[in-house]
């Protein structure tokens, strides 16, 4: 599904920040990337999404077997990527029920698919905002304009589960949200994940890892995965810290 | 009816003797400094003679009336030269307390529209782009705003090619009396709107929103002056620009606050995104200030779209261009979006 092969990428004045990153996902599979700050996870992010500030080196990123290196960034996404960053973006003015609707029939577009209507595109808004327990306030509002940052986080989820992509690259979905916001935002990534789709979850805590059982979990230190292994990992992480791995090597 | 300001109106003569008088605009006139001046055709009534040695004599007889007198203050080219040339003046009265909606539309090149809003009236005016023969259109508003009255004032048509075209408001407002003025250019040509606002009463206010549109050659000026007269005034002004190809907008604003002005409070803002290299915006606020107890703001922003907002639009699978699209449309809506409901807002949201 999702395979990076030797990803390595820097910044504009040079620095390079991921040094040689290689990942395989596979259908169904849920992988947890933690690590330190700076290290270079949100970095891994946005050189798949194609953020114009990153270069990148060399490797390959293919989604199904195509390069997503090689595509505008409007195409990575119709394919089958989301990205949701540690920080989205607010764009007051835009409306969050129109960006989703015009989202949603760029993805349809693309591939091939008749517009949606209004009320299909209604109904499906509807019920995913069920799912994620948000109330009518959405609708109106600007793209997470003036959202705290549990919200934005919640309506990140929300677009995931419109756009319906095959593989969900989360930046630390969970930061912000408070115990009840975790638990509604991690069913409703449960709930959206199926046997065809994967997810990669950055983020620096057990606690979302309760709700969302990882297949692997990574460790990503000094822009390359320096050790990788099972649910266990993360539990370890969470109680030594990630010192013991460069000691034990 | 209110005499006075109806007898302080210029006659034709007296305006071609002041146009006589103050010349041609030069760039070196403050009134025009950002304007194409060498565009502006003379007027035959000037004389061809006048355009290369502008006078330095009054050619105007002495002043005898307040009409005279009125006619001396006026130093604005745009303002006389609808007068001059002979437009015929619509003159009208809204009754005190009265509720209208309007759309003013000049028939011939020339107009000259003079409003008398009595108090506590309500007003929404539409002005709608006059059809023209030649290749330039000038017009002019006198608008007297009795106390309390609410009025709106707005244009938003389609993008019109006039070689040419000056539109000049005069607004005095008595106590309390609101004007909420609004427009949306996306004319291909050189224009230019003036607005002379006298805020006379206490708690008068000037709410000014413009939004400019242009692209290609297109360049349009625009020329604020606000006199805050009496106390507790309120003065707002809000221009935003979205320029492509080689357009140009510059925006003149003045603030003049008199003594006595206690409680004013005004402010300024300039928003402009260059969707071009070859795009221009000038800016010139002026703050002229003879009182201590006020409140006076200005400020000018100059930039591109924002690129974290385009990412964030396109990395959902919006085309680049669907994306500049929707940012572009949001910074303009966002210009009247704290307008309350009302048939302009309805009008000016529908054209974007």
């Amino acid at each position: 599904m999702l395979s990076i092969k030797n990803l390595k990428a820097s910044i504009e004045d040079g620095t390079q920040i991921l040094k040689g990153i290689n990942l395989e996902v596979k259908p169904g599979e849920v992988h947890a990337i933690m690590g330190p700050n700076g290290s270079g996870k949100s970095t891994l992010s946005k050189v798949i999404a194609g953020h114009p500030a990153y270069h990148v080196d060399g490797g390959s990123v293919e989604l199904d077997g195509k390069n997503l290196l090689e595509m505008e960034i409007n195409e990575r996404a119709n394919s089958g990527l989301f990205i949701s960053t540690q920080y989205p973006t607010e764009i007051p003015g835009v409306n969050n029920v129109e960006f989703l609707k015009m989202a949603l029939n760029s993805k349809r577009a693309f591939l091939g698919q008749p517009e949606m209507s209004d009320e299909d595109f209604k109904k499906l808004c509807e019920e995913k905002m069920s799912l994620l327990e948000m109330d009518e306030r959405y609708r109106e509002r600007g793209v997470n304009d003036g959202m705290s940052g549990g919200e934005k986080k919640r309506n990140e989820i929300l677009q995931m589960a419109i756009l319906d992509p095959k593989v969900s690259f989360l930046d630390e979905t969970d930061s912000g949200l408070d115990i009840d916001a975790l638990r509604i935002v991690a069913n409703g990534i449960n709930h959206i994940m199926s046997p065809e789709k994967a997810v990669i979850l950055v983020t620096h805590y057990q606690r979302l890892l309760d709700y969302i059982k990882p297949t692997y979990v990574h460790v990503l230190r000094h822009g390359k995965i320096i050790l990788s292994g099972g649910p266990e990992l993360a539990l370890k992480l969470e109680d030594q810290g990630y010192d013991w791995i460069e000691e034990a090597k | 009816m209110n005499a006075e300001f109806i007898q302080n109106l210029p006659t034709a003569e007296q305006a071609i003797a002041r146009l006589r008088e103050l010349g041609m605009p030069r760039r070196n006139n403050e009134l025009w400094s950002f304007f194409p001046v060498a565009k502006i055709p003379t007027p035959e009534f000037m004389g061809t003679d006048f355009a290369t040695a502008p006078t330095t004599t009054p050619a105007a007889a002495p002043a005898h009336s307040s009409s005279d007198e009125a006619v001396q203050k006026e130093s604005d080219f745009a303002a006389l030269l609808p007068i001059a040339n002979q437009a015929r003046p619509m003159i009208r009265e809204i009754v005190a307390g009265a509720a209208e909606m309007a759309m003013l539309k000049c028939n011939n090149d020339f107009g000259h529209t003079v409003l008398d809003i009595g108090k506590g009236a309500k007003v929404s005016l539409e002005i709608l782009d006059n059809k023209v023969t030649h290749d330039i259109a000038a017009e002019r508003f006198d608008i007297n705003v009795g106390e309390n009255a609410d009025v709106e004032i707005f244009f938003a048509n389609p993008a019109c090619d006039l070689p040419l075209r000056f539109r000049h408001f005069n607004i005095n407002q008595a106590a309390g009396a609101n004007v909420r003025f609004s427009s949306i250019c996306k004319d291909t040509a050189i224009g230019r709107v003036s607005v002379e606002c006298h805020l006379k009463g206490e708690g008068a206010n000037f709410d000014y929103r413009s939004l400019h549109i242009l692209d290609g050659e297109a360049s349009q000026h625009s020329r604020l002056t606000i006199y805050h007269e009496a106390p507790r005034t309120v003065s707002t002004q809000l221009a935003r620009n979205l320029l492509s190809g080689s357009a140009r907008v510059s925006y003149d604003g003045s603030v003049i606050v008199g003594y006595d002005c206690t409680g004013v409070n005004s402010s300024q803002l300039v928003n402009t995104i260059l969707m071009s290299e070859d795009a221009s915006v000038s800016v010139k606020p002026v703050l002229k200030i003879y009182h201590d107890d006020v409140e006076c703001t200005h400020g000018n922003t100059v930039g591109e779209l924002d690129a974290e907002q385009m990412f964030y639009l396109v990395s959902r699978g919006i085309p680049k261009k669907s994306a500049q699209e929707m940012l572009m449309r949001s910074f303009a809506q966002e210009t009247f979006l704290p307008l309350p409901d009302s048939p302009a807002k309805k009008r000016l949201m529908s054209s974007l």
